[in-house]
């Protein structure tokens, strides 16, 4: 193996065994700061397949992350016979049909109209959740109680311990993830970037744009959908905020703090935002306002996002010479 | 259902009130969108800040006309800063830094309003000459929503003519068009996009203090207001002007009918309204192909 492969080879395995150790290291309440990560990081990582590898800006995204959670807590309540596994699948088909659907209008539009369509989209979701009382609770939104994981090794897993949890949700984010960076790879993927670059050029050599973009559409749903329901196991509750207009904003804010024109720099980014939220919100009651002056550093220092930081050759050289 | 004519006739008043209001906040928007192609997500807090200013200055000068005038004023130029100092430096980004951009400066004047006015909504009275009602046709109408529809009719009047009749005016249609010709023609575009982006700024915060005792003052009402824009800047047709009149007009028939006939759908009518306009006619009614 050549050096920068060992490396990259070293870090991924600290990195790894240090998410997977990680809730013995640390306080409880940082394990649930640890699951909340994780949950975006999928949503974020949804995101960016749109935004970052189809040149779509999906600027209504909770819609389909607001689908998983919802059909989750209603799945949980209504049918708490089903099994977890079964749980998910289900509400992750809703978010994929929702998405096929939705994707059907916007993905024949460009840019802004685009965005805005989505956003349409996601509103009238949000509507839907906020009046249909005796379905969704309203504002009140669904409180839901978690079932036990009946594995066939393990025995039965209580939900309700946050370890469990943490296992679980990150055993599921990534595989959302892996599947994610699979698809990227195969010749649909490609056509997906292919066509980002240049749709028309794309139709020419034969791709079908339209399905194409309808599939990575429908595929970005069904991971948006997957990080709701994870929400909801998360938070064991769902409420109108999942279908808002503040999630999508916030899902578009990590990509792009973390940095859209990479594979992981909405990982990066989601971590982030969370991490740093929840630290300065303990120190201010204005802590939006420090989110603001941190997105408009962003965009007039660090155009690439967080990401670029370990990309740009200054930081490079640096690191280097402290290696020496 | 069915009601007499005379509620038709005043909600339809209604709606004509508050789709004037949205034309005067929507206008800027729309004009910015068409020249430099930048979606200001902080524009309805210009809105916003324009009638927390109108608050104070009413409070603390003592006449509601003057905050008619320095209100714009302060956010006009705050907006003219806003642009020469940081949107310009994103112009080279793309869209979406300008989105992350104004994005942030959303947050940043939600927050300062939160920390200077506290979260309470505020009223601000009419003056007395507009307060009152007067009769029409059978029972009685606000005098102060026929000043909002008189006023913002002149205003549009004064920017119609602006457009249409001064160099400037043809400049700015013409950077809607293809700002970069206009460029290579010998015009200062950067120079007119900042006026622009300031006039759009005053005008909002001028939308906000005819809005301040009509509407009241809250923190939300910025983002309120910046959903009914995004629908009238896309039903319209991004750029322009006459479009953005003819949706805003529409959006306000369309909310203050649907309020009165399904009410438990108000959220959404003109989401939905946007969503067939875009699957029906994708660049909205006056917008240019592209």
């Amino acid at each position: 193996m050549s050096r920068p492969q060992t490396y990259r080879l070293v870090w991924t395995v600290a990195v790894a065994a240090l998410i997977l150790i990680y809730p013995f290291l640390v306080a409880e309440i940082k394990v649930h700061l640890a699951v909340e990560v994780l949950v975006y990081v999928l949503f974020a990582i949804s995101f960016n397949l749109l935004f970052g590898y189809s040149g779509i800006l999906p600027f209504g995204h909770a819609a389909l992350f607001g689908i998983g959670a919802y059909g989750t807590a209603l799945i949980l309540n209504h049918f708490p016979k089903i099994p977890l596994p079964l749980t998910l699948l289900l509400a992750i088909s809703f978010s994929f049909i929702a998405a096929a659907l939705i994707g059907f209008f916007c993905v024949r539009l460009k840019g802004a109209y685009s965005a805005l369509l989505s956003l349409a989209f996601q509103m009238f979701i949000y509507a839907v959740a906020l009046k249909w009382r005796s379905m969704t609770g309203g504002d009140d939104g669904i409180g839901v109680t978690l079932p036990d994981l009946h594995l066939p090794v393990l025995g039965i897993v209580s939900m309700k311990n946050i370890y469990n949890l943490y296992y679980l949700t990150l055993i599921i984010v990534a595989i959302g993830i892996l599947a994610c960076y699979v698809f990227l790879k195969t010749p649909l993927g490609n056509s997906v970037i292919c066509i980002r670059e240049k749709d028309m050029r794309a139709a020419f050599l034969g791709y079908d744009v339209f399905l194409t973009r309808l599939a990575v559409f429908s595929v970005s749903g069904l991971l948006a959908g997957l990080a709701g329901a994870l929400f909801v196991l998360f938070q064991k509750f769902v409420a109108t905020s999942c279908v808002g207009l503040d999630m999508s904003l916030t899902v578009a804010l990590m990509t792009v703090i973390g940095g859209s024109g990479n594979f992981f720099g909405p990982v990066l980014g989601a971590t982030f935002y969370v991490v740093f939220q929840s630290w300065v919100s303990s120190l201010t009651k204005h802590w939006w306002i420090f989110m603001g002056m941190l997105f408009i550093v962003i965009v007039l220092y660090l155009e690439g996002g967080l990401i670029s930081l370990f990309k740009s050759e200054k930081i490079r050289l640096w690191v280097s010479r402290l290696g020496k | 259902m069915s009601f007499p004519i005379e509620i038709y006739v005043t909600q339809a008043m209604h709606g004509l009130v508050y789709g004037m209001l949205l034309f005067l906040i929507a206008s800027g928007l729309t004009l910015v969108l068409g020249m430099m192609g930048v979606l200001n997500l902080a524009h309805t807090s210009f809105y916003m800040l324009g009638a927390y200013f109108a608050y104070s200055i009413t409070i603390y000068l003592g006449s509601f006309w003057l905050s008619l005038l320095i209100s714009p004023l302060i956010v006009g130029t705050l907006s003219l800063l806003i642009e020469r100092f940081l949107l310009r430096k994103t112009y080279k980004g793309g869209h979406t830094a300008q989105l992350l951009l104004t994005f942030g400066l959303l947050f940043i004047f939600g927050e300062f309003a939160r920390i200077i006015w506290g979260t309470a909504p505020l009223t601000i009275s009419a003056p007395q000459v507009l307060a009152g009602n007067i009769p029409f046709m059978g029972r009685t109408y606000p005098v102060y929503r026929l000043f909002i529809l008189g006023f913002s009719s002149l205003v549009l009047l004064g920017m119609a003519l602006m457009l249409a009749r001064t160099r400037l005016g043809i400049i700015i249609r013409a950077s809607v068009a293809d700002a970069e010709m206009v460029e290579v023609l010998g015009n200062n575009v950067p120079r007119v996009f900042l006026l622009v982006f300031g006039g759009g700024g005053a005008l909002a915060a001028l939308a906000g203090v005819i809005a301040a005792p009509f509407l009241s003052v809250y923190l939300n009402m910025g983002i309120d207001a910046l959903l009914d824009c995004f629908v009238v800047i896309v039903v319209g047709g991004f750029g322009s002007l006459f479009g953005a009149l003819i949706a805003s007009l529409m959006i306000g028939q369309l909310q203050s009918f649907g309020v009165m006939w399904i009410p438990q759908l108000a959220l959404i009518f003109q989401f939905l309204f946007m969503a067939v306009v875009l699957i029906i006619r994708p660049t909205g009614f006056f917008g240019e192909k592209e």
